[in-house]
């Protein structure tokens, strides 16, 4: 195998399995930026995946199996919106303490998925998923072709959705509020910005996100449904958004580091360099890890009010 | 074929003879990490109990379990179970061996087993290990046959216990038949992380292997994606013969299971006999530890000449003509 022939394989598998962890971490990064962090997002992508599945498998012999992925898909967000309306409800209403609150929606979502799928599936199964939709032309491009062009429709979503939420961040009034009752509340609050609002829709838009991620991995990754599926990805997810400083484009770079390494370790183990394979293993979170410590301001550059609940009556 | 046909007939025989029916009642409790119904590890323990349950009747063989159980939470369930007068108590996974140890030295008049491991536990501790380089071997053989790229692929999920046994008996099975063929080893680095499965069996397909097998739950997901090349010749051999029932099976050429029951026969012969423990028992071919299926509907890929090889091996493993040196594999 040459050279160019491994880094189009490597990126080949890489690409496509980015696409999770960029949708869950763009839904992170507008959680965060409201100045909210919501660590139930790996227990959101269980159950956006397990909804996602549901329709696929169902439907699979019947006359609504074309449309059984877009229901799927349908109720993945859905679920997502909830989950986020009940963690706003949680964090933004009653202020409890957005850490524990996260892991607690966490450990719901991953608890009632798995329960649901083993009530109305019993084991493990797969289901056709999404295909994939070669754009004519543009996917007979040489060698980009097949890596960019030749993706499932949410892959496609998926990054377009990057310049979509900068431009929604940056440039339209309901990112400066985002972004305001993030960074200062209180101000955004005097100036006649409802907070608890703001930070409601982004806990919303943050977990429909996060549950098209659960459905991009039961439907377009895995294409099936088992217990584990998110597998710690939705924590990844959370790390990401820090990794990428609170912006797309940094965040899809992000997603992209993580995942070919990922798919790199795996082929240089394939490739039979005799190393311990533990290191290959650790190799995505070790990078991670570097980039983030050694890129300067990656955590003084984040909301300042991330973390801390809003209370307007509170005396300053 | 009528050899092996003798030889299996006479093991089921003997373990038909060896094990009597409790003479008390024996309560029985099981701890998993993942799902009774998993279709994998956990699955095949349960289903193990459950059959010597149907066996010796209810009245004398009483089971509960606990599934998704950490080990810092299976301490819990363990005591429980303790407190209810559970004679045995199985801790299925060697993630629990800390919990087991220290459990076992609190409640000394309980039978505590775990596996797989083959270390010598405490008075009142079994172990297990199945001998699974005995099903790896046999499935190397298969692989070693089918392929035509003379490149294999092993999803590996940790390189230890019993997946790192059938790994090394694969790769010996692979090289008996086909000294050409390599076999490209790779491992997730987890038991259950379908997703990355797959991720690693795309690898490996995209680097040339056409068969492929893997151990653990999450071959499930590595199944799924050696399904996705329908029209390739592309195949998979199984180390759990559920396989053989998901609709992904037009795949899998043959599938080898665990066959738990005989673990479980002895634990409770062994306790009602007065040992509460301190051995290592093992799972094989030649005690009735393993089950061994191939699929028939695979089509003309399993050609006859491969399956009387394989069954050739099976044969020689289960009268202990053949040893595998699983050790001598780095």
């Amino acid at each position: 195998m040459n050279i160019l022939t491994f880094v189009v394989n490597v990126l080949s598998i890489g690409i496509p399995f980015s696409v999770a962890l960029l949708l869950a971490s763009t839904g992170e990064m507008f959680n965060q930026r409201a100045g909210v962090f919501n660590l139930g997002c790996e227990g959101i992508m269980s159950m956006g995946a397990f909804l996602a599945f549901m329709p696929a498998h169902l439907l699979q012999n019947t006359s609504l199996a074309p449309y059984a992925n877009l229901i799927g898909i349908a109720a993945a967000i859905a679920i997502g919106a909830l989950f986020g309306l009940l963690f706003a409800l949680v964090t933004v209403t009653f202020r409890a303490p957005q850490g524990i609150a996260g892991i607690g929606l966490h450990m719901f979502g991953w608890g009632v998925a798995g329960t649901l799928f083993r009530y109305f599936v019993g084991g493990v199964t797969g289901v056709p998923g999404l295909k994939n939709l070669p754009i004519p032309l543009l996917s007979r491009i040489p060698i980009i072709g097949p890596l960019l062009f030749n993706l499932n429709g949410l892959a496609y979503a998926a990054f377009i959705l990057v310049p979509a939420s900068w431009y929604i961040l940056f440039k339209t009034p309901w990112g400066l509020k985002v972004r305001a009752v993030g960074t200062y509340p209180r101000a955004a609050d005097t100036m006649g910005v409802n907070v608890s609002r703001t930070r409601y829709q982004a806990l919303v838009a943050g977990g429909m996100l996060a549950g098209l991620a659960g459905a991009y991995l039961s439907l377009g990754q895995a294409k099936m449904f088992a217990d584990d599926i998110v597998a710690g990805r939705g924590f990844i997810a959370v790390a990401l958004v820090y990794f990428g400083r609170w912006n797309p484009y940094l965040i899809l770079g992000g997603s992209l580091l993580f995942s070919v390494a990922q798919s790199f370790q795996l082929a240089i183990q394939v490739l039979g360099i005799r190393f311990p394979y533990e290191f290959a293993v650790m190799l995505p979170y070790v990078l991670v890890i570097v980039v983030l410590a050694l890129t300067p301001g990656s955590v003084t550059r984040g909301p300042a009010e991330l973390g801390k609940p809003f209370d307007r009556e509170k005396r300053v | 074929m009528k050899r092996f046909l003798c030889v299996l007939i006479a093991l089921c025989l003997i373990a038909g003879a060896a094990f009597a029916a409790p003479k008390t009642k024996v309560k029985i409790a099981l701890i998993v990490e993942s799902t009774v119904d998993d279709k994998g590890w956990c699955q095949s323990m349960h289903d193990a109990i459950t059959a010597v349950q149907k066996k010796y009747g209810t009245a004398l063989v009483e089971y509960s379990y606990s599934e998704k159980m950490k080990p810092v939470d299976a301490g819990s369930a363990a005591r429980q179970y303790v407190a209810k007068g559970f004679d045995i108590i199985i801790c299925h996974g060697a993630q629990y061996k800390n919990l087991v140890l220290e459990m076992a030295d609190d409640f000394p008049k309980t039978t505590f087993a775990f596996g797989t491991s083959g270390e010598i536990g405490p008075k009142n501790v079994f172990t297990y290990m199945p001998e699974s380089e005995e099903t790896g071997y046999i499935n190397g053989i298969i692989a070693g046959l089918v392929t035509r790229t003379n490149k294999i692929g092993l999803v590996g999920p940790v390189d230890g216990g019993d997946a790192a046994r059938y790994n090394r008996g694969f790769i010996l099975g692979v090289k008996a038949v086909n000294p050409n063929a390599v076999v490209q080893v790779a491992y997730t680095g987890s038991f259950g992380d379908f997703v990355k499965a797959a991720e690693l069996a795309h690898t490996q397909i995209k680097a040339g292997a056409d068969v492929l097998t893997g151990s653990a739950q999450q071959a499930l997901g590595a199944l799924r994606a050696v399904a996705e090349y329908k029209d390739k010749p592309i195949w998979w051999l199984g180390q759990d013969t559920e396989q053989l029932k998901v609709p992904e099976s037009y795949k899998v050429i043959a599938a080898a299971s665990y066959a738990y029951a005989a673990v479980v026969e002895q634990l409770i012969d062994k306790r009602q006999s007065g040992v509460l423990g301190g051995e290592v028992i093992p799972l094989n071919f030649a005690n009735g530890g393993f089950i061994y299926k191939f699929n028939d509907n695979v089509g003309p890929v399993l050609t006859a000449d491969i399956r009387k090889q394989a069954e050739k091996a099976l044969a020689d493993i289960t009268a202990s003509k053949l040893t595998i040196a699983w050790q001598s594999v780095k």
